[in-house]
């Protein structure tokens, strides 16, 4: 709300370049997908955010990680993308006219593999200047989004993905 | 017997062989990758605006050549995106160069035209494309 009241202080942030990165750790084997286009827009004055990003964008080590990820996991041809969009719900906590990093927590609903859950994530907003950075740290159980592993691969591919995102959001120009 | 035995450990072999090809198989090489289809960056992105789910159905996940105008061009510690100017004046063709291509060159100027050979990976605001090379 204290934003709105800052003169030249654009309340729409944006980046077309959000870093999502997930990893599978078992004993097995460690997968990891970076997708680093990720879209997220941000409204300051009301703390609702907007992510997307397209699941056919993640990069991995392996040529086969990559095929098994949308081909038998992601099912990435009829769900091309990801999103999530919520607000931040302690937004009298985070002061968005002052520099510096605030723990946030955010409601909302995430959306992976066609499959719609409401969550709420803990995270940071680092103010600086007239940009803002967004991380958080979670897990989703593949369960949750009906993405099923198979039983010979079920000690190759981890329960629990630990997902990580990063988005390094600019003034939207008006 | 001793022919099943046999049978069996060549079988096994050929299986295990099989799977480690598959297992350190290489990323597609995008500098030998035939594109599908040829068009330019405001047909691509019209088309998603149009229907999402078609032009999914024809682009997504292909080999394609989009080629237009460079209106921005950045690198992030290597990785260099490029925004193909698609006449719209807030979204484009946004193409981040393949990581794992040596490209001839990756500084590219405003204004200047490119065709761009990838990955389409769907529509995200602007379209979107990965592991691009540039097509002479």
């Amino acid at each position: 709300m204290l934003a709105a009241f800052i003169p030249g202080f654009s309340q729409k942030l944006f980046t077309r370049d959000a870093k999502i990165k997930f990893s599978s750790d078992t004993p097995m084997e460690k997968i990891e997908g970076l997708n680093k286009s990720g879209t997220c827009v941000l409204d300051a004055a009301t703390g609702k955010m907007e992510w997307k990003v397209l699941i056919k964008g993640f990069l991995f080590e392996k040529a086969l990680m990559q095929e098994h990820f949308n081909e038998n996991y992601m099912e990435s041809s009829k769900f091309p993308n990801a999103t999530f969009s919520g607000t931040v719900s302690n937004l009298n906590e985070v002061n968005f006219g002052k520099d510096g990093t605030y723990n946030a927590k955010v409601k909302g609903k995430m959306t992976i593999h066609g499959v719609t859950k409401d969550i709420e994530l803990p995270g940071t907003i680092k103010v600086g200047g007239d940009n803002i950075e967004l991380n958080a740290n979670f897990g989703v159980a593949c369960a949750d989004y009906g993405i099923a592993i198979p039983a010979v691969v079920k000690d190759n591919v981890a329960k629990e993905i630990k997902v990580m995102v990063n988005a390094l959001l600019k003034p939207m120009k008006s | 017997m001793k022919k099943t035995l046999l049978f069996l450990l060549v079988a096994g072999l050929i299986g295990a062989a099989y799977g480690y090809y598959l297992w350190n198989k290489p990323h597609e090489d995008m500098g030998a990758a035939k594109a599908a289809v040829t068009l330019t960056a405001a047909q691509l992105l019209s088309e998603y605006t149009a229907d999402e789910t078609m032009a999914n159905s024809k682009y997504l996940g292909q080999t394609i050549a989009v080629s237009g105008q460079v209106k921005e061009s950045t690198n992030e510690n290597g990785q260099v995106k490029i925004m193909l100017d698609a006449g719209d004046e807030n979204f484009g063709v946004y193409c981040a160069l393949d990581s794992a291509f040596q490209h001839p060159r990756k500084d590219f100027s405003v204004g200047e035209n490119i065709t761009l050979k990838g990955k389409c990976d769907g529509i995200n605001l602007d379209v979107q494309m990965s592991r691009c090379v540039e097509q002479k």
